[in-house]
């Protein structure tokens, strides 16, 4: 355990020490979660016009789930791009050699190899929405309720990351699937908004097949002190079995994995 | 005349045999353009519809017009070129009789006609649901949205090719493509018509090249309303006035190249 | 003891097969089609611990598949492989810290940073302590003669400073097994000199076992006591390099300085002319008629000097795989 704590404080501070070799690259980020975050204040804003609403929500709280989205997109970037994103060089250069070789899980690795400060401001942004939102809705959490919106975020959080790994893992089959996460990523813009905004068709798919629902509306709901029992064992039974998921289909996959020759 | 032609042919041919060893990446490619579908089914259930002058299925033909649009004006050039340059890939491209434009061009193209069955695909699944059913415009007006959806496309290649220039000056040019994508997202047309918006922000909208790129051929291809001469001649306005520009940058840039010894 | 010990290896791929052309592409996009490629059949040796063994073969042969069995980055498709106790495809902890893996042609240092960064990541996965770490980095670094380079971003250093940091990477957590697949890619002579003399050094004190494939038959002379050689994914020749040349090449260079200049047709029934330039002739004789063509030689011509060589193993082994010669 301490040597994988080390291990994670290397990590990290190595990349630091290469993001920061681009401070440009701070302020193109700022900017970009700053407009993404506008762009989509406005675009909500489009549908609350002239007094509607949208599936239910009132407009601050359809901000909380907005808030959730934004920090689960700087973690994204933070986290899950560097790392998982990267995975399909290892594969397609022959450098997953290297990290097999280590005698760390390699999952571990892969995962938490890279760390880029450039998703920060999203993960404040995104707070910072949602503490301000959930006040104007009127929210008025109790203890019991933060702790529950955290272990639910969290959840959110794993389930994320399981669904970007699974995706990033195939490149062991497919080498060439270096945008698959895109995919996921581009898809997952659905979260910026409640599901029951959507018709049921899609609800049942954004619940079942792509857990969007778990993503953004659960853990809004938890902080608007409406959660149930039921939706919050649901998400947690969601996070375990895509982290076992993962985990099961990196193990198989590497049984696969040929290393490019050369 | 010929030596062009064949030219291209063998350009053409080449470039899609191999976008043809990337199907499975187009295939998730074609599916990471699914906003327009998404914002549909938001629209479709949202209140605020109501206040649009677009009737329920003219908004669905809208948004699956600007769905197709979306699939063949999708341009990566800043990214291969960005790696080209790193990986010295560029320097072999420069000492050939072919400007390395027309080799990113031809690459495109190869890669739109790969995504052709996967698109057509998705549309007639959409389609089968129901969205879009009745009410489409003549095939000669299919034929003008072909071509206004291809002009669109060019106009877009040359916004990034000018942007891409910053590869020249910069390790992390493509960073700066992500935030131009930010306008284009919400001001193009893709997240909802133009004339959901308020007046301001329309006009703003109207100030920029993205409307060409999303809005007005959508809206010609679903048989809206539009201002044919109009839309053309602001796509050839902005081409007009980027194509120098990016000549101009190409120059310096690559004396900028050749002072770097690269 | 044995430290290595591979029975019957054997690996097969299966790779796509496609008809160059448009209308192969077509072809293959609707029906693809599957070949399975013996890349590794039937391959057995044993490796004492200690021993530095050189692995030769031409491009394809499968040295570096065989290379990544016994690293356990691919599993066998037959047959058994043992290193240092351990299966390599379960990739136990234990037994990834016993060996290293240096690919010439792969790097792991991180690009933007010094190696030293690069280092102190491996200290932490390898769960050495820094103090330590520092005197194995010490210790290292001075055996590599590396210095300030240490500290300055990989990106910046030259080929042969980033090779021999790869290998201060690499040894770092003192493995008694290493595997390094072509160490000397593509550095200059010097630098090739200076990685050689390391890896002997390295040997003589640790005890380390060594397998290294090499496209330089320096590395393999100047390290390797014994040699195993692959061809067509077959263990071909597995002994000591003397006599494998002696195998191959069943006859020896003479070398020999005339006073004048003939023409080639005056060395017929010499052996087999090998090269003649001005007054300098080399002819290759069959080790059983050497010493009686040298006192003909002696005989005929105004012999100023003469010398008798091995033929250079380059020669040799090239000569082995253009001709096909193996049976």
């Amino acid at each position: 355990m301490g040597r994988y704590l080390r291990s994670l404080r290397e990590f990290w501070s190595s990349s630091l020490a290469i993001e920061l070799e681009y401070p440009a690259n701070a302020l193109i980020e700022l900017l970009s979660v700053l407009g993404n975050l506008a762009g989509s204040v406005v675009v909500l804003a489009l549908f609350y016009g002239r007094g509607h609403g949208l599936g239910g929500w009132s407009w601050d709280e359809a901000l909380v789930v907005l808030g959730i989205y934004t920090l689960l997109d700087g973690f994204t970037s933070t986290l899950l791009q560097p790392n998982l994103g990267a995975i399909v060089n290892h594969v397609r250069t022959g450098s997953l050699d290297f990290v097999l070789l280590k005698p760390i899980d390699s999952q571990f690795w892969l995962s938490a190899r890279s760390f880029s400060p450039w998703g920060l401001p999203g993960v404040l942004a995104g707070l910072a929405l949602i503490v301000l939102a959930a006040r104007r809705a009127g929210a008025n959490p109790s203890l019991l309720t933060l702790l529950g919106t955290t272990l639910l975020l969290l959840c959110s959080a794993l389930i994320l990351y399981s669904l970007w790994f699974v995706l990033a893992a195939t490149s062991i089959w497919f080498v060439k699937v270096w945008n698959a996460t895109e995919v996921l990523r581009s898809t997952l813009v659905a979260g910026r908004f409640p599901v029951s905004a959507y018709p049921p068709a899609l609800r049942t798919l954004f619940t079942l097949v792509l857990p969007v629902a778990f993503l953004t509306t659960v853990p809004a709901e938890a902080i608007l002190g409406r959660a149930t029992i039921p939706w919050m064992l649901a998400s947690l039974g969601m996070a375990m079995v895509s982290l076992g998921l993962s985990r099961g289909l990196w193990r198989h996959a590497l049984r696969y994995y040929t290393s490019a020759s050369s | 005349m010929n030596r062009t032609l064949r030219l291209a042919r063998v350009l053409l041919s080449v470039q899609y045999a191999y976008m043809l060893e990337y199907r499975a990446e187009i295939a998730l490619w074609a599916l990471s353009g699914l906003l327009p579908l998404i914002m549909l089914a938001l629209w479709s259930g949202a209140a605020a519809a109501a206040d649009l002058s677009l009737s329920p299925a003219e908004l669905s033909r809208y948004f699956l017009a600007a769905f197709v649009v979306r699939q063949f004006t999708v341009v990566w050039v800043i990214h291969v070129f960005e790696e080209d340059a790193l990986q010295g890939r560029l320097s072999p491209y420069l000492l050939q009789p072919l400007h390395p434009f027309w080799r990113y061009l031809a690459a495109h193209i190869a890669e739109q006609a790969t995504r052709v069955p996967f698109v057509l695909a998705i549309v007639l699944a959409v389609w089968l649901l129901g969205a879009g059913a009745s009410g489409w415009p003549p095939p000669s007006t299919w034929l003008l949205g072909l071509l206004v959806i291809h002009l669109a496309f060019l106009l877009r290649f040359l916004l990034q090719s000018v942007i891409t220039m910053a590869c020249f000056w910069s390790e992390r040019a493509a960073a700066l493509d992500r935030l131009l994508l930010i306008p284009y997202l919400f001001l193009s047309g893709l997240v909802a018509p133009l004339e959901a918006f308020p007046p301001g922000l329309r006009r703003l909208a109207a100030a920029t090249p993205f409307p060409s790129m999303v809005d007005f051929p959508a809206r010609l291809l679903s048989g809206g309303e539009v201002d044919l001469l109009g839309g053309l001649a602001t796509l050839a306005a902005w081409m007009a006035l980027l194509l120098p520009l990016y000549l101009l940058l190409w120059r310096a840039g690559l004396r900028r190249y050749a002072a770097m010894g690269a | 003891m044995a430290i290595i010990r591979a029975r019957g290896l054997g690996k097969c791929f299966r790779v796509a097969d496609k008809q160059p052309g448009l209308g192969g592409t077509l072809r293959h996009f609707f029906a693809r089609r599957l070949k399975d490629i013996p890349a590794v059949k039937d391959v057995s040796f044993t490796i004492e611990s200690g021993e530095v063994v050189g692995f030769l073969g031409a491009n394809g042969a499968g040295k570096t598949t065989t290379l990544k069995m016994l690293t356990g980055l691919i599993e066998p498709s037959a047959g058994e492989v043992e290193v240092a106790g351990y299966r390599p495809f379960r990739r136990q902890a234990a037994f990834l810290r016993t060996i290293t893996l240096v690919m010439g042609q792969k790097q792991q240092l991180i690009w933007d940073l010094p190696p030293l960064d690069s280092l102190r990541v491996n200290a932490a996965v390898y769960g050495i302590s820094e103090a330590e770490a520092r005197r194995r980095i010490d210790e290292l670094a001075e055996m590599l003669e590396l210095g300030e380079e240490l500290r300055r971003p990989v990106r910046k250093l030259s080929l042969g400073q980033r090779m021999k940091a790869e290998l201060l990477a690499a040894l770092l957590h003192r493995p008694s097994v290493l595997f390094l697949d072509e160490p000397t890619l593509g550095l200059d002579v010097n630098a090739q000199v200076r990685v050689r003399e390391f890896l002997a050094d390295y040997n003589r004190r640790t005890g380390a076992t060594v397998l290294l494939t090499s496209h330089y038959m320096g590395d393999i002379t100047a390290l390797c006591q014994r040699v195993l050689l692959i061809h067509q994914g077959q263990l071909f020749y597995d002994g000591s390099l003397q006599e494998l040349t002696q195998q191959l090449a069943p006859y020896r260079e003479v070398c020999c300085d005339l006073g004048a200049v003939y023409p080639p047709e005056a060395f017929r029934g010499f052996g087999e002319l090998e090269s003649l330039a001005g007054h300098r002739v080399r002819l290759l004789v069959s080790r059983d008629q050497l010493t009686g063509t040298i006192s003909r030689l002696l005989l005929t011509f105004p012999v100023l000097d003469l010398e008798v060589n091995d033929p250079p193993v380059e020669e040799i082994i090239g000569r082995l795989f253009r001709e096909g010669a193996v049976a």
